[in-house]
């Protein structure tokens, strides 16, 4: 464990830089970000100011050019295996969705489980069908994504990021594709499922009512941390996870 | 759901894709199963007729590619009776002899056996009579082949322009003897202007403790001996296996059976990897999302060989399904009918649908490992 990291983040990016080489591009320009456990951080920015790279780095979908990402204070760059980590450890949402055409609501939920803690067929089914009842889909279980709304394919998807049960979720302009009543509807769905499982949750967002709603609210530009401000002073729950 | 049925669905979602390169393998299959087990069961067939009348030797003149081919001079049969072990000795004659067939004719496997061939003895009359001494111009049919032409006990069968009286039906248990016909030594050595000569012996030991050794020495006594007619060098006898395994007209059909196998076998690989390729390229964003949320490469390679090898797999079973029809309706033909049965070579089977798996695995790998390259962000982007 790094000491200048504090014990008490769920995940810290430590001064990470990225740069894309073709186009010549300085993403990410040595970035620090720390996510508490059960807190919800909101990141936002001009368009190209790389929330989504960042994002990619604390999701372990790719990996820092410089600098440390940490998950419960061990380095992502020394853990042996980085797919199990994201099937276990991180929720992903996406803003197009992302779900599996040929395969049901309820079978697009179980893919994650196939690395997640050993089930049987039976109580990945069975799982995969208390999650969407979660989200409000049961009634859709046996419906492939064509065949739904794009509100009802975001709450399929968001089912399916929450299918290992992960302590913290990654989402990028999860409202991105939505209008504005389904997006209100999809953003209540998600706060009220990260304050009941008590799991951390980082979403990228244009919206300011979005960035209004978390507990903190990091702002990018140009790859630069802007302004990084907590809009909640009640204490996030550390407890626990 | 199970990861199978995910690579299930994955290989019906074009349907139509699917089922042609599964198609196309289905008959690269067939060929090759179809060949592989009609000389498969040629060969177990010409082995049964030694095995089963208790021949131990087959004695042809040396240096003959078959026994066709070969040309012994009929007394030395005497000779290799006088040898110590021999139990008893079958002079042949073996003609592949043009048989009028209403207005066209066929190629019919001619036998020609002296009365004390003990062959005859393995010979079912099914109607009419063995050949007895004093029988002149006429013949015995087998079974396959008095259905072939039609002919019954007292009908007449014109043998190389010479008629002869069909005087009996019998069946023997290998097929090309049912596809055959029997007449005297000296009537057959008449009609192929052979006077004198025989194709081969065969050869039965006496029944003892230490039979491998006697059979041995038997062997190196017979190759011993000088060939009369001296047009070839001398003589050859070999076990009955080891004879079958040298006949080069089986030679010609197995190695013609892998040959097509080859070919079949490149095709179908070419077929695969094409139809895989496709598949992979068309899910980049995909398989994106399965690295995303944890899969690992490995499970994209299996998943990718495993899709493979069902559309093989699924070819394979179509095409043996083709292949037993497609012997079953080649044994109704009259020319093909005398030589070999309907059966399947299980070995053939087994070979055919083993060589598709490895197809499918083969075919399956390029792209098994262009689709776990993938990085997940890469794919993700991927339009
Ligand atoms: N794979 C890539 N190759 C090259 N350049 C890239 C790649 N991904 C991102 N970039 C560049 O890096 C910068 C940051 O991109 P990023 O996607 O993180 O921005 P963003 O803040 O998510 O923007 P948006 O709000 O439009 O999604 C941009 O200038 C972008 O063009
Ligand atoms: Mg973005």
């Amino acid at each position: 464990m790094n000491e200048a990291i504090p014990s008490e983040y769920l995940m810290f990016a430590d001064s990470v830089c990225k740069r894309y080489p073709d186009g010549n591009v300085q993403a990410l320009h040595e970035v620090s970000v720390g996510i508490r456990p059960g807190e919800f951080l909101a990141i936002m920015g001009p368009s190209g100011s790389g929330k989504s790279t960042l994002l990619n780095l604390l999701g372990a979908l790719d990996r820092p050019d410089a600098g440390e990402v940490y998950f419960r204070g061990e380095p992502l760059s020394k853990c042996r295996n980085l797919d199990q980590f994201r099937a276990r450890q991180i929720g992903f949402v996406f803003q197009s969705f992302f779900l599996l055409p040929t395969l049901t609501a309820c079978e697009n939920v179980q893919i994650p489980m196939f690395e997640g803690p050993r089930l049987t067929d039976v109580q990945r089914v069975r799982r995969a069908e208390e999650l969407l009842e979660l989200v409000g889909m049961s009634h859709r279980r046996h419906h492939r994504p064509m065949q739904l709304s794009i509100g009802e394919r975001q709450r399929v998807a968001l089912a399916r990021a929450l299918a290992n049960d992960p302590p913290l979720l990654l989402a990028d302009e999860p409202t991105g594709n939505l209008d504005s009543q389904t997006a209100a509807d999809i953003m209540d769905l998600l706060v009220t499922l990260q304050r009941d499982r008590e799991m951390a949750m980082v979403i990228v967002t244009h919206s300011p009512e979005i960035g209004e709603r978390a507990d903190r609210l990091v702002r990018l530009r140009d790859g630069r941390i802007e302004e990084d401000r907590l809009l909640r002073l009640d204490e996030p729950v550390l407890a626990g996870r | 759901m199970r990861f199978s049925a995910f690579m299930v669905k994955n290989v019906v979602r074009r349907r139509t894709r699917a089922l042609l390169t599964s198609f196309g393998l289905a008959i690269s299959v067939g060929a090759m199963v179809a060949l592989l087990s009609v000389s498969d069961r040629f060969k177990a067939a010409t082995l049964e007729s030694f095995r089963g009348r208790g021949v131990d030797l087959v004695v042809i003149a040396a240096g003959t590619p078959d026994q066709l081919n070969s040309e012994l001079d009929e007394a030395l049969a005497e000779r290799i009776r006088a040898i110590p072990g021999v139990q008893a000795v079958g002079a042949g004659l073996i003609e592949l002899i043009e048989v009028q067939r209403g207005k066209n004719s066929s190629s019919v496997l001619v036998q020609g056996w002296p009365l004390d061939n003990p062959a005859f003895r393995a010979l079912k009359i099914l109607e009419g009579r063995t050949l007895q001494p004093g029988d002149v111009h006429k013949i015995l049919l087998g079974r396959t082949q008095a259905e072939n032409l039609g002919k019954k006990v007292g009908d007449t069968v014109i043998v190389q322009k010479v008629p002869f009286e069909v005087i009996g039906i019998y069946e023997s248990f290998t097929v090309y003897e049912n596809g055959g016909m029997v007449l005297l030594l000296h009537e057959l050595q008449e009609l192929s202007a052979r006077q004198g000569s025989v194709t081969g012996f065969s050869v039965v030991c006496d029944n003892v403790a230490n039979k491998e050794q006697l059979v041995q020495q038997v062997k190196a006594a017979i190759e011993a001996l000088p060939n009369a007619t001296k047009k070839r060098s001398g003589l050859s006898a070999m076990a009955t296996q080891d004879y079958v395994d040298s006949m080069a007209l089986l030679k010609v059909a197995t190695a013609m059976a892998w040959i097509v196998s080859a070919v079949a076998m490149i095709i179908g690989v070419i077929g695969v990897l094409n139809t895989m390729i496709m598949s992979i390229l068309e899910r980049v964003r995909e398989i994106g999302i399965l690295r995303a949320v944890g899969w690992p490469r490995r499970r994209i390679i299996s998943m990718v060989l495993g899709e493979s090898v069902l559309l093989s797999f699924s070819g394979a079973v179509l095409g043996v399904f083709g292949a037993i029809v497609v012997v079953k309706v080649l044994v109704l033909l009259p020319q093909v009918n005398g030589f070999i049965d309907g059966k399947m070579s299980l070995i053939a089977i087994a070979q055919g649908i083993g060589i598709t798996v490895l197809i499918g695995l083969i075919g399956g790998a390029y792209p098994a490992i262009r689709a776990a390259q993938l990085t997940p962000t890469e794919a993700l982007r991927h339009e």
